[in-house]
């Protein structure tokens, strides 16, 4: 099953293509690319210059047994080596620099596709596989840049280069040297294509090696408590043994390939040697001619063998090019609309659902023809048992999912049709389990207002009754606040989430009460805070306390996905119905704590 | 190079010595080989003046032929048998990394990032590799071919050799400053990757609240701020090898000027013939490489080092958590009936202030079930993840099971004796029969089909499209919570545990459902010891035995009724959260 997942994905992303898709992040730099290549190509070329000065040097200066003039050959030379000095610095900093900047490109393009993805999104895709894609995944693909494909571009460089030299030297020789090319052709053919197999294959056992090894280390604990090491390192053997198999496969393909070449190439020294030597025997050639040949033919076979290796280094960034794309092309859920509304500088805040139907899946609807309306600054509760769709109607309101059917409309305007990122501006949402990011307490409150001022924060601070834990606190608002919070405790983190949600002024508030118990002292905080929370503002608190109940202007019973009642406190006490029922226990718990008190 | 520092990679090595001499041996034919050849082209050029018939050049190209298709030869011996012992060495090292890590207690993953121990398997094992093949490798051939082109030269012209060298204790030079400032900045970039990779982490783990507070574009900004400078430090490094290469290059060039220079005037002089001063240049050319494969090598070995070190930092990292010394052990064959002894049991968590667990004490007889509940961070999973034995830090007093110190029973038959399911469970990407079958693959098909019952898992399977061959995880189908944590009951139930612990085991449950699957599983498993934690008061009326703990201290113990009437923390407990769970039924 999971092999042929694998080759589906080598399928979807043939090897060309990917390559197209790498150049294409080279065409904002193009210009650049040009000068680096015009350096590439120089430096190619004086590369070139030694067999042509031997050749110089025995001709002119050691067959003629002549002395004047040579220094200044050598001097020559020596420019030539200092030009190929400044060439080479110039062409590997811009190569980098190109290389560099490429890498940066795609991880901001990365890492920005990242934050487009919806909920669901990160839903299916473990925290570790993103980071991977995002650091090491990129980190690959620069490195194949840099010294993968334009090592290759050095290399066809230099085999045109010596080509036209040795064509200009002696055409002749040059052809009969060609002889060898065909057999050359032939046993690159045969390489490539096995090679290629054993990369591919070698590829895929990767990969498969790599999730076996990250799931066992993340669900260990399972395996040690099934007592199922020894199961598990069969398999993990067994893996590990089959890209053993196609790694040797494909060293075998090399060390059989790689000095083949050098039979080539001695193939062509022979020649040049035997039909060579006999034309510099009938004086058809000189000698410096003959030695710089030979020189050249050797050079020649350096950069075949070179784009040999180079294959390797390619196959693997493909790898994780790959990767690296099929993150980039998954489509973004939840569109922005083309030419958004835009909404008034601050919204009213007037909320409606209009037969709101949802489903995460197929048909399993999760909401069913949900309808209700809130006025500006008005509040209501929804309460429902787990699973009946509480959270979905405030995930639905934020638009970390789009629904199926019906409408959601603020201020009149349905939520499709406005910019997400305005709409989420204006709604300030406290979820139920408080994620904090590392940075201090200040950091923490000012997250969705970057610009908030101490005093405006530590009057927030006030107003959520937060004010004296801060105060505590030995560095006050620069207490360092773990990742996630880990060092707060569990009413900490409520208080501070509720002044982050604060400082953004938000018109409408959406509030997922914690089920979590926390001491008395704190409870009667956090009842304290949510009434400021609330005061003259818009705001859904999905309510897990009957106490919070109190303070609501409307209240929205819900069952499996269906509103089973909704209205007014009063006229809801007046149905007699559920909300009745949960009236009457909030009663009773009244009459227990005030018989209660009294022992204490 | 100096042994010491090689060590570790010798008792890998040792195992493929025989193939490594093949390697050898070829590589040292390939490089003798090698020299030969411009001393045949010598010969030849020196022939030429002397009008040589075309039979004789016939006879030189085709030694030359011969000599090469030795070189070829010995190129395949050592590509196979000095490269293949590499990918085996890797090989042997992955497998005995994987064996080391599954021997590692939960407490040792806990401390390290699971993708940092990933990237040593992968990336610093790619080190180890390339610097028992290509490091090796080239540490030999650059000795071999740099000794004898000197001494090839010194044998042409001792004085020209001399000339000639003049320029290369340069490149050494450069060479040791380079590689120091290098590895400065190497060090500079990777650290700066770390903290790169921290902050996408974070970034990912909490997107959903950085989503709801419209912060996409601050993290971008933020996250731009340390991309560009990673760029920056990057590019540092490159700076120093666009000057280092080129010089190396240069320094090269130089030699060869000379040569060319210094050897014209000599062939004229008539010190040295004509094809003697074309092997000169030859010899000097095959310098070239060897000379930047010296600074290769350090790299590689370096590299090699410290890639080796972080994975021996792995292996000699042992589990505190393991079976105790041989002899006061209990015997292979014990099984865990369920009779569980606290006795004045204190326990803290590595490097934590205060201990997690204060003096409990605490008997639960064979059968027993017993409910735990106390508000968060009072100590309850803690209780319950020392009996599988999942942490272990400073202790004091003991436990016993069935009468029987807990680290003297063999780690395996404690484990297969507990079924623990906790809040989070985690399930393999395989089918949903496969992790229910997982460590009792032999169990038969009724006692299959009754945990799945019993973990009230029918209905839901029959919505998957596969029934139990539905694939989980990634590449299959997603599940809820609730549906986790009952496929993780079922997985804990085959194995027939005499001890069950539910650490939590159903918060994604309605109450309801869970009432229905306890009610159901204690009634099946009358013999089974069962200890259960809960924040669901209503469970603990079931219990034989409650107890609560409050700040890692038992406070209150008893039966459900007698606590209750008590009035002390636990009816407190009970008054709020039977209003919860009224409001819970009412919403029903």
């Amino acid at each position: 099953m999971k092999t042929t997942l694998l080759e589906n994905l080598s399928d979807r992303y043939q090897d060309w293509a990917l390559f197209k898709r790498i150049l294409f992040y080279l065409k904002p730099y193009r210009l650049l690319v040009a000068v680096a290549i015009f350096f590439l190509f120089a430096v190619s070329i004086l590369g070139l210059a030694g067999p042509y000065f031997t050749k110089i040097v025995i001709d002119d200066y050691i067959k003629a047994s002549r002395l004047e003039g040579l220094d200044l050959v050598a001097l020559l030379y020596l420019g030539v080596l200092a030009l190929g000095f400044v060439c080479q610095f110039c062409q590997t900093y811009l190569m980098q620099l190109i290389g560099q900047k490429v890498m940066y490109d795609m991880r901001t393009q990365v890492f920005a596709h990242l934050h487009k993805m919806s909920f669901s999104f990160f839903d299916k895709n473990p925290v570790g596989k993103l980071i991977t894609r995002v650091v090491n995944d990129v980190e690959v693909l620069n490195e194949m840049l840099t010294s993968g494909l334009i090592l290759i571009f050095s290399d066809l460089f230099t085999l045109a280069g010596i080509f036209c030299v040795m064509f200009y030297l002696d055409w002749r020789l040059t052809l009969v040297v060609c002889i060898v090319f065909p057999f050359l052709y032939l046993a690159t053919q045969a390489y490539r294509t096995r090679a290629r197999d054993a990369l591919r294959k070698n590829r895929a056992h990767i990969t498969g090696l790599n999730t076996f090894l990250e799931e066992n280390l993340s669900g260990m604990a399972t395996v040690q408590l099934f007592h199922k090491e020894k199961d598990h390192y069969e398999r993990f053997e067994g893996i590990n043994r089959d890209k053993l198999k196609e790694d040797l496969r494909s060293l075998h393909y090399n060390a059989v390939y790689l000095p083949s070449i050098d039979l080539f190439s001695a193939l062509g020294v022979g020649l040049v040697i035997w039909y060579g030597g006999g034309r510099f025997v009938q004086d058809e050639i000189q000698l410096g001619v003959l030695v710089a040949f030979l020189q050249y033919l050797q050079k020649f076979f350096e950069p075949i063998r070179d784009l040999a290796e180079k294959f390797n280094i390619i196959q693997t960034a493909m790898a994780s090019s790959e990767r690296v794309f099929e993150l980039i092309d998954t489509p973004e859920e939840i569109p922005n609309p083309k030419q958004a509304v835009v909404p008034a500088e601050k919204i009213r805040g007037e909320v409606e659902f209009q037969n709101v139907w949802f489903a995460y899946k197929g048909d399993d609807f999760v909401l069913k023809d949900i309808s209700f309306s809130i006025r500006e600054g008005e509040s209501l509760a929804i309460v429902g048992a787990t699973g009946s769709g509480k959270s979905t109607i405030v995930n639905a309101l934020c638009r970390f999912y789009d629904i199926q059917k019906g409408d959601i409309l603020v201020d009149g305007t349905s939520i499709q049709k406005m910019n997400k990122y305005e709409l989420r501006q204006q709604i300030a949402l406290v979820q139920q389990d408080v994620f904090l990011f590392s940075g201090n307490i200040l950091d923490n409150i000012r997250l969705g207002s970057p610009n908030l001022k101490q005093e405006e924060a530590e009057s927030i601070a006030q107003t959520v009754n937060f004010e004296h834990f801060i105060n505590n606190l030995p560095l006050k608002y620069e207490h360092d606040v773990r990742e996630g919070g880990s060092n707060l405790s569990l009413g900490q983190k409520q208080l501070l989430s509720f002044a982050r949600a604060l400082a953004v002024a938000p018109r409408i508030l959406v509030l997922d009460e914690a089920t979590a118990s926390v001491d008395t002292e704190t409870e009667a905080h956090i009842q304290k805070a949510l009434q400021e929370l609330i005061r003259g503002r818009t705001s859904i608190i999905i309510a897990h306390r009957l106490s919070t109940l109190k303070h609501v202007d409307k209240i929205l019973v819900l069952k499996a996905g269906e509103i089973v009642e909704y209205g007014s406190p009063q006229d809801l006490l007046k149905k007699k119905g559920v909300y009745h029922k949960l009236y009457n226990l909030q009663a009773d718990v009244a009459e227990a704590s005030s018989t209660k008190t009294p022992e204490k | 190079m100096i042994p010491e520092k090689i060590k570790p990679f010798l008792p890998f090595m040792a195992k493929y010595k025989r193939e490594m001499a093949v390697g050898m041996a070829a590589l040292l034919i390939t490089d003798i080989t090698a020299l030969v050849i411009p001393w045949l082209l010598k010969e030849f050029i020196d022939l030429l003046p002397d009008d040589p018939s075309r039979s004789h050049l016939l006879k030189y190209a085709g030694l030359l032929f011969l000599t090469s298709a030795v070189l070829a030869i010995g190129r395949y011996g050592w590509r196979k048998y000095m490269f293949g012992p590499s990918r085996k060495v890797e090989f042997d090292i992955l497998n005995k990394l994987f064996a080391h890590f599954l021997i590692l207690d939960k407490y040792y993953f806990h401390r390290q990032k699971i993708g940092d121990l990933i990237s040593r398997a992968t990336n610093d094992l790619r080190s180890v590799r390339d610097f028992v093949g290509l490091g090796l490798l080239i540490l030999v051939d650059s000795t071999v071919v740099i000794i004898g082109c000197v001494c090839l030269m010194v044998w042409i012209n001792p004085g020209l050799t001399l000339a000639v060298m003049i320029p290369l204790p340069l490149v050494s030079i450069l060479f040791f400053n380079f590689v120091k400032e290098i590895s400065k900045r190497h060090r500079a970039v990777q650290e700066h990757l770390a903290k790169m990779t921290a902050r996408v982490q974070e970034n990912i783990a909490g997107i959903r609240v950085l989503h709801a507070f419209v912060q996409e574009e601050n993290e971008k900004n933020k996250f731009d701020v340390l991309n560009q400078e990673y760029i920056r430090k990057n590019l540092r490094i490159t700076k120093l090898f666009g000057i280092f290469t080129p010089s190396l290059i240069f320094t090269l060039g130089v030699a060869a000027v000379l040569s060319i220079w210094l050897g014209a005037k000599a062939v004229i002089a008539e010190e040295m013939t004509l094809g003697a001063f074309v092997a000169f240049n030859g010899y000097l050319m095959m310098l070239s490489w060897p000379m930047m494969g010296i600074g290769y090598v350090i790299n590689l070995t370096q590299k090699g080092q410290s890639a080796m070190g972080r994975i021996q930092e792995i292996f000699s990292s042992y589990p505190d958590i393991k079976d105790g010394p041989a002899g006061e052990g209990v015997a292979d064959t014990f099984q865990v009936e369920g009779k569980v002894e606290f006795g004045n049991f204190s326990f803290s968590y590595p490097e934590a202030e205060t201990p997690a667990l204060k003096h409990i004490a605490l008997t639960i007889a064979k059968g027993q079930t017993v409910a735990i509940v106390g508000k968060i961070g009072s100590g309850k999973s803690t209780l319950a993840q020392m009996l599988p034995r999942l942490y272990e830090g400073s202790r004091e007093g003991e436990i016993l099971i069935d009468g029987k110190p807990i680290q003297n029973i063999p780690l395996l038959n404690l484990r297969k004796g507990i079924g623990y399911v906790d809040q989070e469970p985690f399930l393999f990407s395989m089918s949903i029969r496969a992790n229910i079958a997982f460590g009792n693959e032999g169990a038969t098909s009724e006692e299959f089909e009754r945990v799945v019952e019993d973990a009230g898992l029918e209905d839901d399977l029959g919505r998957f499209p596969d029934g139990l061959e539905t694939i989980v995880g990634e590449r299959g189908v997603s599940l809820s919570g609730g549906q986790k944590q009952r496929i993780a009951l079922a997985r804990a139930l085959l194995k027939r545990p005499g001890i069950l612990v539910l650490d939590d085991a159903f918060s994604s449950l309605d109450a309801e459902t869970e009432e229905f699957i306890l009610k159901k599983i204690c009634a099946r498993m009358k013999q089974v010891t069962t200890i259960i934690i809960t924040h669901r008061l209503s469970i603990a009326r079931q219990a034989d035995q409650v107890i609560v703990l409050n700040q890692g201290e038992i406070v209150e113990r008893g039966t459900h009724s007698e606590l209750f009437r008590k009035k002390g923390i636990y009816s407190t407990m009970i008054k709020s959260q039977s209003l919860a769970q009224q409001m819970e039924i009412t919403l029903q």
